[in-house]
């Protein structure tokens, strides 16, 4: 677990406040602690994915940044200021609801006009606004309708341009993408992060699908019972994710008990075999660890074949042929097994209780404690 | 022997036939219903505002138009009175009901439906026995004139039973429920997170209000109104009890011109005018507050 970026202070990059800065937030419901105190911090300009298993906090959390929850304990801030008990209207955030909540008694116009009307923009930059933020989100045209007239696809789109319009500092999306079907919803990841790169707002992005973070998301935190389990960008979490409920969160993994031998080295111990691994991932002070292994990371080999740092002698259990992939269950001389994934680019086939070995390298190897 | 297959589809045509006619059969008991109880009446009511002759002599039908005429200008104080106390009466209604079903609707928590029931509850007690009662909470001598007296809103001889204000209230206090009701099932359906987008897009809460909850909130509103104001204009009980003939209502001329007077032909042309006055009212108010739209 890491608390990212403790005791920095008030400044990110190149002295720059950060867009959002929480510290030490906890919310508490009653006996239920939804978030624990939290640190996190959000550079400009970023696509920031807030990730984590139902139930975790990650609606508590944005709640508390949009300002319709407050924290029990610990400060907010939006650019350096101190926004903590401020009333979401008074907030410089707009978000995105999941039920898009859009309202069903104004136009089109009207609801995408909503924001700049409390502010008392003037008609003429009101309409020319409008136009332009229908033109980003590719709505043009449907101005005089009613949300109710408007797909589910078509209803995010103007939910997204409501918020947008307001030039906030940062926009909240909660699971944005959550009601709408797999097509669709692949279609908006591509759309929202084409929208995010130009209008250059910082996006917070409530998810709980991993994928989709990963396609979006410039840095992903991993929330796990209120708290950050993991934060970096997307190759980092998944490379490295330093916690087994961040590994086994974000995909698959095989993990295997080990003993550290010597830490200067990397070296460690999974049954009466060593194995090498970056010296820096493992943990200091830890002498009994996890090590993990992502499955298409795993080689499969002819027994003898292979010069690489770590081996595993292993019989194939089961074999599936997926089209662009063939996925092999290993029974390992360990006595647990492992899933390998191989690439169907012409290689040797393996069948059913075949001896082999699996072979992976140093960098491709995590360490959990 | 007949042949199997023709018997078949025969049997399977009759089938068909009274497949199509359950629909029909399903309508029936509404249809009947509104045949004897609403359209008969409706019409026998309707001939008898068109007839000429006395309660003595028989009356008996002639186009006699001049009904019409007759007793809108004979009660024409009484019509507007019936229609100023049922519009005092709706808007007070309205005022304490709006905050009354927003609190249960927002605030109410798990207490909702006690809060609802409490509501409800003056309508376990028969109408008449209500009013009754409000004819002595507005005594003389009972403690509200008291209590208005010593903090000068009464003056010292002055009373609050038969008079306007005494019939007003009655009829706010007995129509209250047909205001709530309504209004909080239109209140209860808002999404919260309408009232929360707004606020992220800078609504202080009164804007919000304004341009969020109370729309949404209008097909309550207009409901709410119409099952008060409607059965107000035609009410009877509440003039008769709290109020004196200087109160009378449009639904007093008509009761005593049926039950008493005896003049059936007169009394059905005020019924039918104060059904054609209250049309004339409500439909441009449905089309001004745009209640279609926004159900549809
Ligand atoms: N208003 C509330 N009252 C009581 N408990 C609450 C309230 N809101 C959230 N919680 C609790 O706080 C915890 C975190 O909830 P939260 O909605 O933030 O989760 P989430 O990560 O957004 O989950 P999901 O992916 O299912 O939306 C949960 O245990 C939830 O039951
Ligand atoms: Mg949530």
């Amino acid at each position: 677990m890491t608390t990212p970026e403790k005791g920095k202070g008030l400044a990110g990059v190149a002295g720059e406040p950060f867009a959002v800065e929480l510290r030490g937030v906890t919310k508490r419901f009653g006996d239920v602690v939804a978030v624990d105190s939290l640190d996190l911090t959000v550079d400009e300009n970023r696509f920031f994915a807030l990730l984590g298993p139902s139930g975790c906090g990650k609606t508590t959390t944005l709640r508390m940044i949009g300002g319709f929850d407050e924290p029990t304990e610990g400060t907010i801030r939006l650019h350096g200021e101190d926004v903590t008990g401020r009333k979401p209207y008074a907030r410089p955030v707009n978000t995105v609801f999941q039920s898009y909540a859009l309202f069903p008694h104004l136009s089109i116009f009207e609801n995408v006009a909503f924001g700049l009307r409390r502010q008392k923009v003037g008609d003429a930059d009101v309409k020319r606004r409008v136009g332009e933020t229908l033109e980003l989100v590719q709505l043009t045209g449907m101005e005089r309708r009613r949300p109710g007239q408007l797909s589910g696809g078509q209803q995010q789109r103007i939910a997204l341009a409501r918020a947008l319009i307001n030039h906030p500092k940062v926009l909240l999306l909660d699971e944005p993408l959550g009601a709408l079907d797999l097509k669709l919803r692949k279609e908006m990841q591509i759309e929202l992060k084409r929208i995010q790169n130009e209008v250059g707002i910082t996006f917070i992005h409530v998810t709980h699908d991993q994928e989709e973070a990963m396609t979006m998301a410039d840095s992903i935190a991993v929330m796990n019972a209120g708290h950050i389990e993991r934060l970096g960008t997307p190759h980092e979490i998944y490379e490295d994710p330093q916690s087994s409920f961040v590994a086994s969160f974000l995909g698959s993994s095989n993990l295997v008990e080990a003993a550290v031998v010597d830490l200067a080295r990397g070296e460690l111990a999974i049954g009466t075999r060593r194995v090498h691994v970056i010296p820096e991932r493992v943990p200091a002070g830890a002498a009994q660890v996890k090590i993990g292994v992502r499955p298409e990371k795993l080689g499969v080999h002819s027994p003898g074949e292979t010069t690489a740092v770590n081996t595993l002698m292993g019989t194939i259990a089961d074999v599936s042929f997926i089209g662009v992939s063939t996925q092999y269950l290993v029974d390992t001389e360990l006595g647990t097994s492992m899933a390998a994934v191989q690439q169907n680019t012409g290689g040797r086939r393996f069948s059913p209780g075949e001896q082999i070995t699996l072979a992976w390298a140093p960098e491709h190897t995590f360490v959990v404690r | 022997m007949t042949d199997g297959t023709a018997t078949r589809s025969a049997a399977a045509a009759s089938a068909e036939r009274r497949r199509r006619r359950v629909p029909y059969l399903l309508l029936l008991p509404g249809g009947l219903w509104l045949a004897f109880f609403y359209i008969l009446p409706m019409l026998q009511l309707a001939g008898t505002s068109l007839k000429s002759g006395s309660f003595a002599g028989g009356y008996r039908f002639s186009w006699e138009f001049s009904n019409y005429g007759a007793g809108f200008s004979d009660f024409s104080a009484q019509f507007l009175r019936s229609i100023a106390y049922a519009g005092l009466a709706t808007l007070i209604t309205f005022v304490i009901a709006y905050p009354l079903a927003y609190f249960i609707a927002f605030r109410g928590g798990r207490y909702k439906n006690l809060l609802l029931v409490l509501v409800i509850m003056p309508f376990l007690f028969p109408f008449l026995l209500r009013t009754l009662a409000w004819k002595i909470i507005l005594a003389d001598d009972g403690f509200v004139v008291d209590t208005l007296k010593a903090i000068g809103l009464v003056s010292h001889n002055g009373r609050l039973l038969a008079t306007g204000t005494a019939v007003v209230a009655g009829i706010a206090y007995n129509f209250l429920p047909f205001m709530t009701l309504p209004l909080y099932v239109s209140l209860e359906k808002i999404e919260p997170a309408m009232v929360e987008a707004a606020h992220d897009l800078y609504a202080n809460p009164r804007t919000a209000f304004r341009k969020v909850t109370f729309p949404l909130s209008m097909p309550g509103v207009v409901a709410g109104t119409l099952l008060t104001l409607i059965p107000a204009a035609g009410d009877y009980v509440n003039a008769q009890l709290l109020g004196t003939p200087q109160q009378s209502m449009i639904g007093n001329v008509i009761q005593s011109r049926f039950l008493l007077v005896l003049d059936y032909p007169v009394a059905a042309a005020l019924s039918f005018t104060l059904m054609l006055a209250i049309l004339a009212m409500i439909i441009p108010y449905i089309r001004f507050t745009g209640t279609e739209d926004l159900v549809a």
